[in-house]
């Protein structure tokens, strides 16, 4: 049963790298990436700002959403989680279109709108999971802490954030791969980003300039995935590490 | 010196989970407080270092009273024991054990002495364990380090809630065994919470025997066997209570109260050490032929030969004298 699930994924695995080669092949053999070579300078600014909108928003999330988290998850405001999970979820319900023209109505055309926007849009994914991971910490190793004399405030620092770190890091890495193919929306607000070169190709049935923007954004997204993973190595205990490993073999 | 002085919990204005409670675990006792769930047994424990709140009356500490004093600093003075033992998987063994003295602000090197002392004291190599986590030990070897961690200060107080409870019966009793090694050489003050009547019996000095958050008796455990002060007492205790008794008592107790019977040369007769339990010595009576067991100290010198008779003797005895 495991040899042949294996195998099944093996071949998958094949087929996908084939079809990936294949299509680089058929690209570069039509040209289809022409524009980042004949235009360096515009596709840096492009990248540059793609990147720009995704990490300033992602940051200003981060910065919101896991304090936000921490604060409903203490005993004395636990009261308070339907309220604030309830907004974050309203920023994620509404499409990421809406919201970009939303912002736009606020702060005009640019790219304060499109980091604003994506700001809001990635509160719930982060929050989600910093509750989640906080909640998932063992009570009763809460108590032992308590019962030792440990203040909240280090029950929380080396009790309670490290063993909720792995779930956060994935929300954080979720809320980031979606913002950076959301933030090629961004164009439509003038924000400029890798989707000026993505509509524009659209515009005018030229995939020299939609493959340009969109191989980019998708390779954008990988990366910053693999980044985070290895973030996330980085990061979490490794005791926690090595019990997770166990518990899944 | 824990003294319970009328100490009363009540939950939402009505329901009353302890009344009134009122004794003393005196300085390097082990007190074990034993009844059926939801008796308030580990309300109690718990509100000793205010992971509960008194409603009324006070618990004094060594002089204290805990409801006055600051919570964070008598916590680090008090060893608490857990069921689950609370170990952090994020932390490895050594950092586990030692995180009172690191909020304590001790340096590294008496740390690490003390980690080395106190895993040999339970057990476990400190070497082999030092730089392990949590999960890659056996439910019986986190238990330990728990025991570990809460004596790493070195409090004199200590509460132990079923500490012992989630092992299985061979671990436990293992266990339980080398605590009271521990606990001999350390005289520490403990409160202890338990539902199993042997382990009771086997470990206490004396047992606090609850329901319904009402103290139903406050004795040493052969005069609670021996004496249950009531029904329900007697009835917690089970028929065998006093069989159990005998598990009290060892060989050379009866020698030294009464006089052994000669010794009768016969085939059948098996030998007894006089350090094993009177407990295990009537199973052994009714396990063989002869009616006498011979009794031998750790030299293998006979001192003579004990009978149903002379324990049936004995219990009497005892059991007037513990009135």
């Amino acid at each position: 049963m495991d040899r042949t699930n294996k195998t099944i994924a093996l071949i998958i695995k094949l087929i996908f790298w084939a079809l990936l080669i294949a299509f680089f092949v058929w690209a570069f053999a039509n040209n289809m990436f022409s524009k980042i070579w004949e235009q360096p300078d515009t596709f840096l600014r492009l990248l540059g700002e793609h990147i720009t909108i995704v990490l300033l928003s992602g940051a200003a999330a981060v910065l919101l959403a896991v304090p936000l988290g921490i604060f409903v998850t203490r005993p004395k405001f636990r009261k308070s989680e339907w309220l604030i999970v309830g907004i974050a979820n309203l920023g994620q319900t509404i499409p990421s279109l809406a919201v970009l023209a939303l912002a736009m109505g606020f702060l005009g055309i640019g790219i304060s709108a499109a980091v604003v926007a994506l700001f809001v849009y990635s509160l719930l994914p982060i929050l989600q999971n910093t509750i989640a991971g906080l909640d998932s910490v063992d009570e009763n190793m809460i108590d032992a802490a308590k019962g030792m004399g440990l203040t909240n405030a280090q029950i929380l620092w080396k009790i309670e954030l490290p063993n909720a770190l792995t779930s956060i890091i994935a929300g954080v890495r979720t809320a980031l791969v979606i913002n950076i193919g959301t933030a090629a929306l961004a164009y439509l607000i003038g924000a400029g980003g890798l989707g000026v070169w993505i509509f524009t190709g659209i515009r005018l049935f030229d995939n020299a300039f939609l493959m340009s923007g969109a191989v980019p954004v998708t390779l954008l997204a990988i990366v910053i995935d693999y980044l985070f993973k290895w973030l996330q190595f980085g990061l979490v205990p490794k005791g926690l590490r090595l019990a997770r490993k166990a518990q899944n073999s | 010196m824990i003294h319970f002085n009328d100490v009363t919990k009540v939950y939402n204005g009505n329901v009353k989970a302890i009344e009134n409670m009122n004794f003393t675990v005196e300085d390097g006792e082990l007190v074990i407080m034993l009844g059926p769930s939801g008796c308030g047994k580990t309300t109690l424990l718990r509100m000793v270092n205010q992971l509960e709140s008194i409603t009324d009356g006070d618990i004094m500490l060594n002089g204290k009273s805990v409801r006055h004093s600051n919570k964070i600093e008598m916590r680090r003075n008090i060893g608490y024991v857990i069921q689950s033992n609370g170990l952090f998987p994020n932390m490895n063994i050594e950092d586990n054990a030692m995180i009172v003295p690191n909020l304590l602000g001790w340096d590294r090197k008496k740390m690490r002495d003390r980690f080395n002392m106190l895993m040999e004291l339970v057990g476990l190599k400190p070497d082999e364990y030092r730089k392990r986590y949590p999960h890659e030990l056996s439910g019986g070897q986190q238990q330990r380090v728990g025991v570990a961690r809460a004596l790493a200060a070195d409090p004199p107080v200590m509460l132990m809630d079923e500490p012992f409870g989630a092992l299985d019966p061979i671990i436990r009793t293992h266990l339980q065994e080398e605590f009271l090694q521990i606990q001999k050489e350390l005289k520490k003050t403990i409160l202890f919470v338990s539902h199993d009547i042997d382990e009771a019996v086997k470990m206490a000095d004396k047992i606090a025997l609850l329901k319904g958050g009402k103290m139903m008796q406050y004795a040493e455990p052969a005069k609670m066997l021996n004496k249950p002060a009531n029904s329900f007492v007697a009835e917690f205790v089970g028929q065998d209570r006093v069989l159990k008794s005998m598990s009290l008592y060892t060989v050379r107790d009866l020698a030294n109260a009464l006089t052994l019977k000669p010794v009768m040369e016969s085939p059948d007769s098996q030998n007894i050490n006089e350090n094993l339990s009177l407990r295990v010595a009537i199973s052994k009576i009714l396990n063989q032929e002869a009616d006498q067991l011979i009794v031998e100290n750790d030299n293998g010198t006979r001192k003579g030969s004990i009978t149903l008779d002379l324990i049936e003797q004995f219990l009497h005895r005892e059991i007037k004298e513990s009135v």
